[in-house]
């Protein structure tokens, strides 16, 4: 079956939810069969570079630097590279750091970014409109353009080479915020009534009825926080310089001074860095691909 | 053991093994080399353990090293070369030795060559304690040496005292190699075209000062004519004209050529490469022996929290470091340690013997905060220099120019 | 954007008589851990940013004096500020245009209706997860001038090799198409979604007039899709404009300074040079051109709505 999954009737800020799915003309044309093949030679040569590094990551050193660039070396493949950066790498721990900040940024920036959305698409409160403005002005500032004053920052607090460093400044995501004021203002406010009757507090509504009914938005803007915050290197790679607490992709960086010029060791390192999201991309591609379609125009 | 005695009222922690960082930027042979002395002086003291962390050799570790050190939090011993210390030191990024807890371990001023004491010191403080000295200097091939007649009668390379000299002896080799009398890589390596540029300027006796607010104070004649026979070098008989420094090496490991300019630093894998090979400072050609150099020096970043224990264990490591240097011997550097030098096995390496004069007549960079081994400033030597010895630029365009820019680098507000 | 949903009237259910007070406390509670975090980490540090840079602040500590904007009256006459700023707007240029087209092409082979289409849209958007440090050393390996795939490919055909990432006229474009590899799947989702959201009937009405697909992607896939292109053009800038990583781990902003984007010469003045004040005031100037940028972006999508 071809059934676009993208388009699967599901509540969505920034796709509008009532189209219907176009089913795929099944008539087998010239024209079709050329586009298969058109998608097919791209497919293919996206995927060179996964293959190119998996086939050197089996190969030994020597057969790895030898000036005859094939794909079948001749002694054979071997999982040798993978042993040596496991023996004497940091991939593991790396991992951890990555996981870890990852997770947390995730977590702060989903708390803090409901809360201020559901007052702005709820609440009606003095300076709500200013509120509005500076935070949907402020998707235009580059993280960049911060990095000097935030390290000085930093510098301040103390807090460079720990992982507060690394998490602290980046739960502040504004078009998020934005995806998910939108998402709330199509929750029908009867919902709500009921509960307004009862006497119910705004958090209670909030916690019980609100964020029950979103799930699918926070999923999608948690799996957008989460894949920026594991890949992001600049931040990280200014925030911290000790060894124990680098991020996957900093360390990661680090690899090539520290081996020379291993390449089947290099290849192994960076497989096994991709690795992790790799895999949960193959169990969760229909969530990811939709979190990432409904947030992505929203701004990064 | 004997670390737990040092220590006041250390003796409950003695059991609890200190982790040690300490960073350095030596990759290759010579961080092959370093990782067994740490792992010697793991093992000799099972107080501490020191975890080495390697970053890329250049701006990369120099960076990271600053913004740690300014952080609080860096690693408690660092690897720096001794003319990067001008740079780290005002601004108290590293923080000076303490000579009596040196001497307690059996280190002192006396242990040292007096120009690379004198280097370790800023404003009257000690700041880096000098593992080696590594000049640049001369490789040559004994086999083509000798077929070409230009060695001289104990076996090492005849003197030659002038720029023609020297060319006519490389001719000599050329003709037996019939590729290249010299070999010497630069392409897009400003650190390489200086060192040897360097050692040929300070040849002429001439000094070369930067001070912050002043223009820079330089013989402006001496560095034109010392660029000027550097690029009459690069006419693809006497040396390739251009190439980066890995195809120099290359070309001499293989025999392609007599003579090699390059770092100590090379001697292993010209062993490895297994052609007859002999070193010597690289030749006095205008008047003044001199020869560019640096030291890999340990330094001590500033530490938010100082552990008093750990800095103890860091002064037993580094000590322990500098007297088992022989083996940093070995990979052609010259050791800071002098007992080392003037030891029996010392005097038993060979080539090592035969530069261990250049101790004597090192020349560091002349000292700032932006100039020494692997910084920017060498890249702008580059930018301006290297289409000079490509022949496709005037030397004195080249020169003033990167005068010019040392100007402009000397006219900004010092950051230090 | 129009801010007329802002004011959209409550339904009076939800306000109770005389809690005002009530709305304010509760809106600026809920407000207030998003406003800690925005005020402290995004709001101080553009302002504090902005007063470093007319200090001669110093990675070292030395050195703060107020200098007023002779930092900014410098970097403007620093030609290596203009060299990097202009390496960043030639990047965005040429990466901007290849990163929109593949994924529109992409997005349309995919949305004739090709079999399993999971496998199509794995391949071209997988290595948008990928860490920029994995896709440098993936592609450094690629471009090795003697070891690398391409090369190899290259001299197979009969072709001269390339010295990728050595040779200034070639690594930028080294650049971009390691980008475009990277990143253009995360464009050709965006676009595969609007596609599937155009209404079938549009596609049936021309089918009955007797269109071809061709003339059906032009006439109503391309218009229909103008919204969504505008925005994805926009990101693409946005992001392009940031360019860093990349170029920092495969040449490092070589060969001769030929790819070193403006914020690598940001780090480089203020955490190699110790600048910090200097490295802010030429923050702000790529800040301002950012600006300048959105706003003409923004005044263009307006008249082309209007």
């Amino acid at each position: 079956m071809a059934t676009p999954t993208l388009t699967r009737p599901a509540p969505s800020a920034t796709t509008a939810n009532s189209l219907k799915i176009r089913q795929p003309r099944k008539k087998l044309t010239v024209g079709r069969i050329a586009a298969i093949a058109v998608a097919a030679f791209i497919a293919v040569l996206w995927l060179i570079p996964f293959a190119w590094a998996t086939a050197t990551a089996f190969k030994t050193e020597t057969d790895a630097a030898a000036p005859d660039v094939t794909w079948l070396p001749p002694s054979g493949f071997t999982p040798e590279a993978f042993v040596k950066v496991f023996q004497d790498g940091n991939i593991p721990l790396w991992t951890w750091n990555s996981l870890y900040t990852s997770a947390a940024i995730t977590a702060i920036t989903l708390v803090i970014s409901a809360l201020v959305a559901y007052a702005l698409s709820r609440i009606d409160f003095k300076g709500k409109k200013v509120l509005m403005t500076v935070i949907i002005a402020s998707i235009i500032i580059p993280p960049p353009v911060l990095i000097i004053p935030l390290f000085y920052q930093m510098l301040a607090l103390n807090l460079i080479d720990t992982s507060w460093a690394i998490i602290l400044p980046q739960v502040i995501h504004p078009a998020m915020v934005f995806v998910l004021k939108k998402f709330f203002d199509q929750i029908p406010r009867e919902l709500e009534e009921a509960a307004v009757m009862d006497g119910a507090s705004r958090l209670r509504i909030f916690t019980q009825i609100i964020l029950p009914l979103s799930r699918p938005i926070l999923a999608a803007v948690a799996i957008f926080v989460f894949i920026g915050a594991w890949n992001n290197f600049l931040w990280p790679f200014i925030a911290t310089n000790d060894g124990n607490l680098l991020t996957l992709p900093v360390g990661l960086q680090t690899i090539k001074s520290a081996y020379g010029i291993q390449y089947a060791q290099n290849m192994a390192s960076a497989l096994l860095a991709a690795l992790p999201l790799i895999v949960v991309f193959l169990f969760f591609q229909r969530q990811i691909i939709k979190g990432v379609a409904t947030t992505g125009l929203a701004g990064t | 053991m004997a670390t737990g005695l040092t220590g006041c009222g250390g003796a409950a922690q003695a059991s609890t093994v200190q982790d040690i960082a300490f960073w350095h930027l030596l990759s290759g042979g010579d961080g092959i080399k370093m990782q067994a002395m740490i792992n010697s002086a793991n093992q000799a003291n099972p107080g501490f353990k020191v975890h080495p962390t390697v970053l890329a050799w250049g701006p990369p570790y120099y960076t990271k090293l600053a913004m740690a050190s300014a952080g609080g939090r860096p690693p408690e011993v660092a690897i720096m070369h001794a003319s990067r210390v001008p740079g780290y030191a005002p601004g108290g990024l590293i923080e000076p030795w303490d000579l009596d807890l040196l001497a307690e371990n059996g280190v002192t001023a006396s242990d040292f060559a007096p120009r690379i004491w004198e280097k370790s010191q800023h404003n009257g403080k000690v700041f880096s304690i000098a593992l080696d000295s590594h000049p640049f200097v001369m490789f040559y091939n004994t086999d083509v040496a000798g077929k070409a007649g230009v060695l001289a009668s104990n076996g090492q390379l005849q003197e030659v005292n002038s720029p023609e000299e020297f060319k006519a002896m490389a001719l000599e080799m050329q003709k037996v190699t019939k590729a290249h009398g010299l070999s010497f890589g630069y392409l897009g390596s400003g650190s390489q075209m200086w060192r040897l540029f360097y050692t040929l300027y300070k040849q002429h006796g001439a000094d070369m000062e930067l001070t912050p607010g002043q223009p820079m104070k330089v013989d402006r004649d001496a560095a034109i004519e010392s660029l000027e026979f550097m690029a009459s070098l690069f006419d693809d008989t006497i040396a390739a004209q251009a190439g980066d420094i890995s195809t120099g090496i290359a070309e001499f490991a293989r025999g392609g050529s007599g003579m090699l300019f390059s770092g100590v630093w090379e001697l292993p894998t010209m062993k490895k490469a297994g052609i007859p090979v002999d070193a010597a400072t690289i030749p006095t050609l205008y008047g003044t022996p001199a020869s560019y150099a640096d030291s890999h020096s340990f330094v001590l970043p500033r530490q938010l929290k100082l552990n008093e224990d750990k800095r103890r264990d860091v002064y037993k490591f580094v000590t322990d470091v500098l007297k088992g240097s022989l083996s940093w011997a070995e990979a052609g550097h010259i050791p800071g340690y002098q007992p080392v030098v003037q030891s029996q096995a010392y005097r038993e390496l060979t080539p090592q013997v035969h530069y261990a004069n250049a101790a004597d007549i090192i020349a560091y960079d002349p000292e700032s905060w932006f100039s020494g081994s692997g910084s920017d400033w060498q890249t702008y030597f580059a930018e301006n220099v290297q289409n000079v010895l490509l022949g496709r630029d005037k030397a004195a365009a080249g020169w003033d120019a990167f005068e010019q820019r040392t100007n402009t680098l000397l006219s900004r507000p010092n950051p230090v | 954007m129009s801010t007329s949903t802002l004011s959209r009237p409550r339904p009076e259910s939800l306000r109770k008589p005389g809690s005002r007070t009530r709305s304010n406390l509760s809106g600026w509670g809920f407000a207030t851990p998003f406003l800690a975090f925005f005020l402290v980490f995004l709001v101080w540090p553009i302002l504090y940013g902005f007063y470093m840079s007319l200090t001669g602040k110093s990675l070292t500590g030395a050195n703060d004096s107020l200098l007023g904007f002779a930092n900014y009256a410098e970097a403007l006459a620093d030609a290596d500020m203009w060299r990097s700023l202009g390496n960043t707007l030639y990047f965005t240029v040429i990466s901007t245009v290849p990163l929109v087209l593949v994924a529109l092409v992409m997005a349309a082979l995919l949305n004739i209706g090709v079999p399993a289409q999971w496998l199509w849209r794995l391949s071209y958007f997988a290595p948008y997860l990928l860490a920029s440090t994995v896709v440098s050393l993936f592609f450094t390996w690629m471009y090795n001038p003697q070891l690398g795939l391409i090369n190899e490919f290259l001299t197979g055909i009969g072709l001269p090799r390339v010295a990728w990432l050595n040779d200034p006229n070639v690594a930028m474009w080294a650049i971009v198409i390691a980008t475009l590899w990277w990143t253009v799947g995360f464009n050709f989702l965006l676009y595969l979604a609007a596609m599937q959201n155009i209404p079938a009937q549009h596609y049936e009405a021309a089918s009955l007039d007797g269109a071809g697909a061709w003339r059906q992607f032009f006439s109503i896939t391309l218009p229909q899709l103008t919204p969504t292109t505008v925005m994805i053009v926009l990101l693409q800038i946005l992001a392009s404009l940031k360019i860093f990583d990349q170029v920092y781990q495969m040449t490092a902003g070589g060969p001769g300074g030929s790819t070193r984007p403006v914020v690598q010469y940001i780090f480089e003045t203020g955490f190699t040079g110790y600048r910090l004040g200097y490295s802010a005031a030429i923050s702000y100037i790529f800040f301002g051109l950012i600006v300048v940028i959105s706003v003409m972006q923004f005044v263009i999508t307006r008249r082309r709505s209007a």
